[in-house]
């Protein structure tokens, strides 16, 4: 991953490359840090919250509180106060949603791990494809096919010959653009997001292994620049982790209401 | 909940004028280029798309 040259090159500023990381063992093409990192977060998540509840008390330990707090979060603020009476069924995926792009976000500032899987733009396209599949699912289930389509198709309160107008700009937003910018967003703010903090490390780091004596001097303002950020990207990677689960909510809500 | 239906309203409007602009500047660019052979229906195209997105956006949002 660090691909810096001590003499004669110059800086190599990190690309795109820096993102495309080798296989951990040669014969299996598949396994690479993501990936690896991707298993890690679920293995983390489902055994946090499995220690967190198996000893369930009603005075609970601080485990147990702590997760409880996470989905307490999850049910009321996110899935209770947008879908309304039927959030309950949601609850599972919301949660299960939020807490695993938390987790591997937050990979990203995590010494030693420090990468976000979700900067390959593919773990967002999943993702965003199981939202997609669920709100509409909800949708037509709930109303019927015709009636589900037919509510995103045709806005109400408008004279018909408009319909050739706005038609296919609903159409394309409900079935291209929003499972489209759902994905796009997390991918982008986090692969960002690691490039930032590799250009203040990597830079530091070539500063001090400088040969001139002010580069030396300067260096510690770039990592210290590099740390700033790294408080930054804790909060871009919480609240991108919460933008994704609530605009899921939001889309299941819009699915389920009568009318938009 | 206010903050919710503020986030709610601000991605559906970044929502509808991305496929105004894609659906029909998309349809302008290719009239242009495959139909007509003109070159100013692309930009008519982005046109018709913004305004119609602006016109759902009042739809839904701005009449009550």
């Amino acid at each position: 991953m660090i691909n810096l040259q001590l003499s004669g090159d110059g800086f190599v500023p990190p690309s795109t490359n820096d993102f495309n990381l080798p296989p951990i063992f040669e014969s299996i093409e598949w396994l690479t840090k993501p990936v690896l990192l991707v298993f890690l977060s679920v293995i983390l998540v489902s055994l946090f919250f499995v220690v967190s509840a198996r000893k369930a008390a009603v005075v609970p330990s601080k485990l147990q509180f702590a997760g409880e707090t996470v989905y307490a979060f999850v049910r009321n603020d996110l899935a209770r106060d947008v879908i309304g009476p039927e959030f309950m069924r949601f609850v599972p995926y919301l949660f299960t949603l939020f807490t695993f792009v938390l987790t591997n976000n937050i990979f990203g500032i995590v010494p030693f791990l420090q990468f976000p899987a979700m900067s390959h733009v593919a773990f967002p396209y999943v993702l965003a494809a199981f939202s997609f599949f669920v709100f509409h699912y909800v949708g037509i289930r709930k109303q019927g096919l015709l009636k589900y389509l037919k509510e995103i198709a045709f806005m109400p309160g408008v004279p018909k010959p408009v319909y050739i107008l706005l038609t296919p700009i609903e159409i394309a937003t409900f079935f291209l653009v929003r499972p489209l910018t759902l994905s796009l967003r997390l991918f982008a703010n986090m692969f960002a997001g690691h490039l930032l903090l590799l250009v203040f490390i990597l830079g530091g780091e070539y500063m001090l292994s400088d040969p001139n004596l002010l580069m030396k001097i300067l260096s510690p303002f770039a990592f210290t620049f590099g740390i700033a950020l790294t408080f930054f990207e804790f909060m871009v990677q919480c609240l991108q982790a919460y933008i994704f689960t609530l605009l899921t909510a939001l889309y299941i809500a819009g699915a389920l209401a009568d009318e938009h | 909940m206010a903050r919710k239906a503020e986030a709610d309203a601000l991605w559906s409007i970044v929502g509808y004028m991305l496929s105004g602009l894609i659906f029909w500047g998309g349809a302008g660019y290719l009239a242009d280029k495959y139909i007509f052979h003109t070159e100013y229906l692309t930009l008519v195209g982005f046109l018709l798309g913004m305004g119609g997105a602006l016109y759902l956006v009042w739809l839904r949002f701005g009449r009550e």
